[in-house]
């Protein structure tokens, strides 16, 4: 009978030094826990970065991005440590990317963290409400005034890639904050297959539509459209809000916060059906999982008589290796035309590229670093520069001037789309509202749900989204 | 593989191992022992998995977001009604039953029917055991992107070999129904050699002469089937297939890599819910319960698990 | 059940258990459970070969309809690509190769550290409610990982962990250890405890004992333990994905997942990176072929 008391009481003492370390270990953590809490509660807004460039440090200094991968990144990284090391030979730039998918998520993880292993962190647009809101970037209105040329720019893409609250279509706000400066500009060109259609592009969506009927019908084997419809990142939800601008839709009507009733108006309703019934209808089978480097893929391999994509992703279509229209980028541009999207009813298009924004958690010295590089980046000659690079700049002297035009087939598209340009919502719920623009579309694209009832349902969501501030449990579901 | 190795029952055992402990001095150096080598692994747990679960479920009673900062107020089962009563959380368990089920059973079947095949042959058994296991030791990652790649409904090369039989193309990603199924085949694809794997150990574990036995009693081949392998083998088996529920019940990856829940939400499984939830709005609060939920449920098919383990081990 | 299974154990090799029937109408019957199986064996291997076909397919021949199985041109070039960026340098893919190694290595080496030493603990002494503490230990490892990730991350954000190797390694050194110690547990097992007493006898402490005694004696079966500890931290995507950010910190898995959704997918380098990937694993899986059962339902099953 002694053996197992014995037993007992070894594991009995074994197990209160267990207990007693866990214990201690659950108290300090919730205690730092606690204490952090409150301590974000009284930084709660975006910090103000100075309005001069502090003096910048001679020790060697690497300044960190982090965007998602694809050829624009790699472009940026190689771009700046050949020109920015001439002004700083003390500097690196290095471009970290994430995998589109989780590239929001990487970053406002990182913010969540209170330490980023970024300097300058390149958001989309619609991701500046959330990033201020949370207070994870520096506020550069004093920094813009004092050391960039404002007149230099289109004012809305200043506003698109740095205003925040969000500017209203096409106009800045000149007395609200900004939070951050373009880096790549972007939007949708219309990709067009000129051996099969012919030299000129469609003008209207309509007239679109029925010129790529007609090339399906002739073409078997080629798809008249091919376009985004993945329900990841906002590619779905781009598609849909581009045809809601051009049918004169709205998203919502920013002031009231409304989305109920104006998003799903008669406007709305008629850009859903465009897009379920006569255009979905004139894509590959399988198409419903398309993002950006689908649609190239179906362009490459002549399988698609017009399609939408991204400008900045649309370089690889030139690339002989990857494509079967040609075995020379000449040959491969006599089959490809590039131009401005269709107009119907209006002819907004959908503004895409993103702007620079330095991390709050950064240390001083790269803040100051980040600072220069973009007062730097922002100079018209750069500008010209990083064009010729194959970037797109946002200075309206780089974009009219030559290097810019005549660096790629579709970079005239972009200068002609630049005042034609319509942003989504940039609130802090960005994430989960084009989450479930993009399921519901994706959806209504695939047959899992009737367009009407998915563009309802789009709108009676978002509206809860937007709605829910004073929520009791459950948020985000 | 086809050595035939013991298939041992070890239960726990207690205490039988246990020398006598003479010495006042050995004992104290046998406690000390005990304590300084089970504590530091125990820590490591209490630190990195039973804490953190601690944390969650505070946090699953507060209001609390990872980004937007502020102090978690407290909202008491606010979060966890909220959860049970929505309806886009029961779609989730939907997909994530039919989707267990499917899966699970599918390679339940296939694993056991190819296991017995094996089982039955004599020559090569080696090899074959060795090739048929090679799926399941790839990454999700890799299986995943490779399949969206086979299965892509224009470029792919299963749709390329059913229209070279004269079929139709298939949208396997993108319907409702067949990007469930898509995933439940890769799944299959990736765990069948898993059941065949225990049910082949069970299965080379049966002993000999109760066939001979059977023989001699002239009894069918299925009679033989169901009355000795069957029941051999079970037991086994029945631990197979609860140890595959929990980890399809808790699949994350493969649907992000697959199909990202696609079309609309219809192959959203619940972890890949909480998985929004909790970094697309950073409603940390929500997700924690959310997320203690599911362990709850995990917790009941783990106990189930180590009953039968148990039973098994204890014959 | 389990007396008749020793007993089958020990009347030989299954090897020689074919069953009576056989004898009648066998043939026939042995030659369709050939062709199924053969089929069987092809539909499981068919996307593996695929995969190492493609990675050795020119890129426009990979997207080619119908698809081409045979008489493409062969090219190295995604290998190439897979180790090497294309301005010259180690390209990113082989850094995180590196990182996978580094962090499924020491993530093995720390869980072996902990793990057996606790599984000698827990198989030579009486420990209290020993059963529960082993199932207890069992069950951490079957938590949902999308949940344990949140409040890891919180936790991680204190102690500045997030986007660090170190970060990775104790997170999968926890997610291996319980498996460590139940693998370990049944090898400790197998080893009399009469060879530690026979020691004690001769005047060794326990612990030399199972120093000098034991443990040389457990080193096979802690190198299984070991590999499939390595296996699955190898293979782990999770908390990769949401626990790492940068380039020099990030694993293989979310590596060749990001060669996807840029602007061209170069299937050739996906196939290519992940024949590069799969192949350690092969060939560890290959060298304990002997203790798969146990190492894939985590020790818990033996054989």
């Amino acid at each position: 009978m002694r053996y197992p008391q014995r037993m007992g009481r070894i594991s009995v003492s074994g197990r209160k030094v267990l207990l007693a370390t866990a214990a201690m270990l659950l108290v300090t953590t919730t205690v730092a826990a606690c204490g952090d809490g409150q301590d974000d509660g009284a930084k709660a807004s975006a910090p103000k970065a100075p309005a001069a460039i502090p003096e910048l440090t001679k020790d060697p200094l690497t300044l960190s991005f982090i965007w998602f991968d694809w050829p624009p990144a790699h472009a940026l990284e190689a771009f700046a440590n050949a020109e920015y090391k001439k002004e700083r030979p003390n500097a690196t730039i290095k471009v970290n990317t994430v995998p589109n998918a989780n590239w929001h998520d990487a970053m406002f993880t990182q913010f969540a963290a209170r330490k980023t292993d970024f300097d300058i962190a390149i958001l989309d647009s619609q991701h500046i409400g959330e990033a201020v809101t949370n207070g994870n970037i520096l506020d550069i209105t004093d920094f813009v005034k004092n050391n960039i040329d404002v007149k230099a720019y289109n004012p809305y893409l200043l506003a698109a890639y740095g205003q925040f609250p969000q500017a209203e279509t096409g106009k800045r706000d000149e007395n609200a904050s900004l939070y951050g400066l373009p880096l790549l500009g972007d939007t949708w060109t219309m990709i067009y297959r000129k051996d099969l259609i012919g030299d000129k592009p469609p003008q209207t969506w309509d007239q679109m539509i029925s010129v790529a009927e007609r090339c399906q019908a002739d073409n078997p084997g080629v798809s008249g459209l091919a376009f985004h419809q993945a329900n990841g990142s906002d590619a779905a939800a781009v598609t849909y809000n581009t045809v809601n601008g051009v049918y004169g839709g709205n998203l919502w009507d920013a002031k009231t916060r409304k989305i109920e009733g104006v998003l799903n108006d008669a406007a709305g309703q008629e850009a859903m059906d465009v897009l379920v019934n006569k255009m979905k209808p004139l894509t590959a089978k399988g198409s419903g999982n398309w993002f950006i480097d689908e649609v190239n893929a179906a362009v490459a391999q002549g399988k698609a008589c017009i399609a939408f994509n991204w400008i900045a992703a649309s370089g690889g279509l030139l690339d002989p290796k990857q494509s079967t229209l040609g075995t020379t980028r000449e040959q491969i541009l006599d089959k490809l035309g590039f131009a401005t999207l269709p107009s119907q009813k209006t002819n907004l298009v959908p503004l895409g590229g993103m702007g620079m924004h330095v991390s709050a958690y950064s240390s001083t010295a790269n803040q100051a670093e980040a600072l220069n590089f973009m007062k730097w980046f922002e100079r018209a000659d750069i500008q010209k520069k990083w064009a010729a690079a194959g970037g797109v700049p946002s200075r309206t002297d780089a974009l009219e001037s030559p290097e810019f035009l005549n660096a790629g087939p579709f970079n005239q598209v972009y200068t002609d789309s630049v005042p034609r340009m319509r942003d989504m919502w940039n609130v802090p719920e960005y994430a989960r509202l084009v989450d479930i623009e993009n399921t519901n579309v994706n959806a209504a694209l695939n047959g899992a749900k009737k367009p009407k009832d998915a563009l309802d349902d789009i709108a009676k969501e978002q509206q809860g989204v937007l709605d829910s501030s004073s929520r009791k449990g459950g948020g985000g579901l | 593989m086809s050595d035939p190795v013991p298939l041992r029952t070890d239960a726990v055992q207690v205490a039988s191992a246990t020398p006598p402990a003479p010495g006042r001095s050995r004992r104290l150096s046998d406690r000390g022992l005990a304590v300084a080598f089970i504590s530091p692994a125990l820590l490591l747990l209490l630190a990195m998995s039973v804490f953190p679960l601690l944390w969650a479920l505070y946090l699953s009673f507060t209001d609390y977001s990872a980004t937007r900062g502020g102090p978690a107020h407290f909202i008491g089962f606010g979060n966890y009604t909220a959860i049970l009563k929505s309806a886009q959380v029961h779609q989730r368990a939907l997909t994530t039953l039919i989707y267990v089920v499917g899966a699970v059973g599918l390679q339940t079947v296939l694993g056991f029917a190819i296991a017995y095949l094996i089982s039955r042959r004599t020559h090569g058994r080696g090899l074959l055991t060795t090739l048929f296991l090679v799926p399941m030791m790839l990454s999700p990652v890799v299986v995943g992107l490779f399949w969206r790649f086979m299965l892509d409904a224009q470029f792919g090369v299963i749709n390329s070999m059913l229209g070279s039989l004269g079929l139709g193309q298939v949208e396997w990603l993108t319907r409702q129904r067949t990007a469930l199924i898509s995933l439940i085949v890769v799944d299959t694809w990736q765990w069948t050699p898993f059941i065949m794997l225990i049910a082949l150990a069970g299965l080379t574990a049966v002993p000999k002469y109760l066939y001979e036995a059977a023989s001699i009693d002239r009894a069918s081949e299925w009679f033989r089937f169901r009355t000795i392998t069957l029941p051999l083998v079970w037991p086994l088996l029945l631990i197979a297939v609860l140890f595959r529920a929990i980890e399809a019940f808790r699949l994350f990856d493969l649907v992000y890599i697959l199909t990202s829940g696609g079309p609309g939400v219809s192959t959203e499984t619940l972890s890949f819910h909480v998985y929004k939830v909790a970094f697309l709005g950073f409603n940390t609060g929500t997700a924690s319960a959310y997320g203690i939920l599911m362990v709850l449920v995990v917790i009941v098919l783990t106990q189930l698990y180590l009953r039968y383990l148990n039973k098994l081990k204890e014959g | 059940m389990a007396v008749s299974v020793d007993e089958a154990v020990s009347t030989g090799p299954a090897r020689d258990h074919t069953p009576p029937a056989r004898r009648v109408g066998g043939r026939g019957r042995s030659v369709l459970e050939i062709a199924l199986l053969t089929v069987l064996a092809v539909v499981m291997l068919f996307p593996v070969l695929w995969m190492i076909e493609t990675s050795i397919k020119e890129n426009r021949d990979v997207y080619a309809i119908p698809a081409e199985f045979f008489g493409f041109k062969v090219t190295m070039d995604h290998f190439k690509d897979v180790f090497v960026a294309s301005g010259g340098g180690r390209s990113a893919l082989s850094v995180s190769f590196l990182n996978s190694v580094v962090v499924a290595g020491a993530s093995t080496v720390l869980a072996t550290t902990l793990g057996v030493p606790a599984a000698w603990a827990y198989s030579r002494f009486a420990v209290k409610a020993k059963k529960d503490q082993l199932f207890f230990i069992l069950s951490t490892r079957f938590m949902p990982p999308v949940v344990v990730v949140i409040p890891i991350f919180l936790m991680y954000r204190q102690v500045g962990l997030i986007d660090s190797k170190l970060g990775l390694i104790l997170i999968y050194a926890a997610y291996n250890l319980p498996f460590t110690i139940w693998m370990m547990k049944g090898f400790v097992d197998e080893v009399p405890a009469e060879y530690e007493d026979a020691a004690m006898l001769d005047g060794y402490t326990r612990l030399q004992a199972f120093w000098r005694f034991t443990l040389p004696l457990l080193v096979p079966g802690i190198a299984a333990t070991a590999v499939f500890a390595l296996i699955f931290s190898w293979n782990e995507f999770v908390f990769a994905i949401f626990l790492t950010s940068s380039d020099n910190v990030r694993t293989a898995p979310p590596a060749i997942a990001g060669l996807i959704g840029g602007t061209t997918v170069d299937w050739g380098l996906v196939a290519a990176a992940s024949v590069v990937f799969a192949l350690p694993v092969l060939v560890f899986a290959y060298l304990v072929r002997k203790h798969l059962v146990a190492g894939v339902t985590l020790g818990a099953v033996r054989r």
